[in-house]
């Protein structure tokens, strides 16, 4: 793409997502996302050929129709309280219609069904920006409208959305739907905890966007988008092996890693809330998702995955250069310490 | 029925929408369009909108559909499809109606739901108004605002058309 269009577009998606989430009219927040929408688009159409074009047109559906059902809540909204600004949504139908507009948005079940085809119709970056980026401006909306959302509703989405972020993760071979599917289970959880303490939202935000850049950088780094060619990096880069399993156990939330850090913080609140049963299914069902994640670690780091012979003796090509892959190696593996500087996140 | 003049426009803007979403070819979904555009101006002129409907019919229909127009004829198919050459057409744009009648019927005879006569101003909350002085129409002075106080929403509706531009061109280049 020319340079000059390529930065405007980019340029034009940032400003959608900070125009979403500094303004205070509800208009202007839904230009925002009309625009980061159709900026967007040229960057998942990267490549010409049909898998792109089709995962495009997925994408543009599916959020142009979850943006007009944001508009219809705003209107209601309007003509309940009379007045546009940002405020907690007092009319419970707006309410509902606004949560289910941001769920389609962000991926919750039952509104995932985009996310694996879409995920896996674009090319490494694109889908990287895919999952990080555009998922900022849908969570700070649910962050401001927090207290009026119907528990009922959010709470069902989440745990439904943990529960087939790992299921359906577990037949895939293909690294950019595992990647969809632990999105998808991801903001399962952040969802959880909206209602109850949004700060731990942001923060497993954070981290999830740090882990994900992580292990996007990583695949990015070995130009492998399936199990199968993930598994020969031991000939390619030895150190990259030995980092996919850090990072991957950290988003399986297993301590002393950092991805353990959300998940004990969402499970103190939920316990402090007085429901027990439904952080404990929560962590059952995380446990879907550190299945397939351990595969993975399994025929990358700990095994010689089987391969043919001329697999293992790769030619040495000039080494890519990845940004900022060492503070994102660090982020995501060892900020369990920092768990008490929690409290500048309020 | 002019009391209900305004329902009924909505009526035929409903039906013109679902005569295009019923996908018959482009150049009569562009001819409903048409149709729906204009009875879209007249519900706002029923408000007191006449700049907005003149808006309407000038830059919505003479230039867009126009352009519009002119396009699906390059590129039109030798037998297009009408609504009534594919069962399918025909069904959904039958289903269509069906709704929209059971509805319209909905309103008629509920005593909850009613049909909107008269929206009620923003009272104080507004910061740009002309109060109660029935001089000055509340439309000019809303497009007036935009120019005034809403400068920022003019400067991001601009950037989002020009760069809705670049991306229709970047996307249909193919390479």
């Amino acid at each position: 793409m020319n340079p000059l269009i390529l930065t405007i577009i980019l340029m034009t998606v940032f400003l959608g997502t900070m125009i979403v989430m500094a303004s205070s009219h509800w208009l202007m927040i839904w230009i925002g996302f009309e625009m980061n929408l159709l900026a967007i688009i040229p960057i998942l159409m990267k490549k010409y050929n049909p898998r792109a074009m089709e995962a495009s047109t997925k994408y543009f559906l599916t959020q142009a129709t979850a943006s007009m059902l944001l508009m219809m809540a705003i209107i209601i909204n309007l003509m309940h309280s009379g007045q546009w600004t940002i405020t907690k949504v007092f009319n419970p139908t707006a309410s509902i219609i606004m949560t289910l507009a941001l769920a389609m948005k962000l991926g919750l079940t039952p509104f995932h069904f985009w996310v694996p085809e879409v995920t896996q119709g674009i090319s490494l970056t694109s889908g990287l920006i895919l999952l990080t980026w555009q998922k900022l401006a849908p969570m700070s909306i649910l962050y401001q409208i927090s207290p009026s959302i119907n528990l009922n509703i959010l709470l069902t989405m989440a745990v439904l959305s943990i529960l087939v972020g790992g299921w359906g993760g577990l037949n895939q071979t293909q690294l950019r739907k595992i990647m969809a599917y632990s999105s998808i289970a991801h903001m399962g959880w952040m969802a959880a905890i909206l209602v109850y303490n949004p700060t731990l939202t942001m923060l497993n935000m954070l981290i999830y966007i740090m882990m994900t850049l992580t292990m996007f950088m990583l695949f990015i780094h070995s130009s492998s988008t399936t199990t199968l060619s993930l598994s020969h990096t031991w000939n390619k880069a030895p150190l990259i092996t030995t980092l996919i399993l850090i990072t991957l156990l950290s988003m399986g939330g297993l301590p002393p890693l950092s991805g353990f850090m959300p998940k004990w913080m969402i499970i103190q609140e939920l316990t402090k809330n007085s429901s027990i049963i439904l952080p404990t299914l929560m962590a059952i069902m995380a446990l879907l998702n550190l299945y397939f994640y351990m595969r993975l670690t399994y025929s990358t780091s700990l095994t010689m995955f089987p391969s043919t012979n001329n697999m293992k003796m790769k030619w040495q090509f000039e080494t890519k250069q990845i940004t900022l892959l060492p503070p994102l190696i660090i982020a995501s593996s060892l900020l369990l310490p920092l768990t008490p500087m929690l409290s500048i996140l309020d | 029925m002019m009391t209900y003049i305004v329902f009924i426009l909505s009526v035929i803007f409903v039906i013109g929408f679902v005569g295009f979403s019923s996908k018959p070819s482009p150049i009569y979904g562009g001819l409903v369009l048409i149709v729906s555009g204009g009875v879209g101006c007249g519900i706002i002129m029923n408000f007191g909108g006449s700049f907005l409907g003149l808006m309407v019919f000038l830059i919505y229909l003479g230039g867009m559909l126009v352009v519009f127009g002119y396009t699906t004829a390059m590129a039109t198919e030798q037998y297009p499809e009408v609504w009534v050459s594919n069962a399918t057409v025909m069904g959904v744009f039958l289903l269509g109606l069906l709704m929209e009648v059971m509805l319209v019927l909905y309103v008629l005879k509920s005593e909850e739901v009613g049909v909107v006569f008269k929206f009620s101003s923003v009272g104080h909350w507004a910061i740009y108004d002309i109060g109660n002085s029935g001089v000055f129409s509340e439309e000019i002075m809303g497009v007036a605002a935009l120019y005034s106080y809403g400068a920022w929403v003019v400067v991001v509706t601009g950037w989002s058309l020009l760069v809705g531009v670049l991306v229709i061109l970047e996307v249909t280049r193919g390479d």
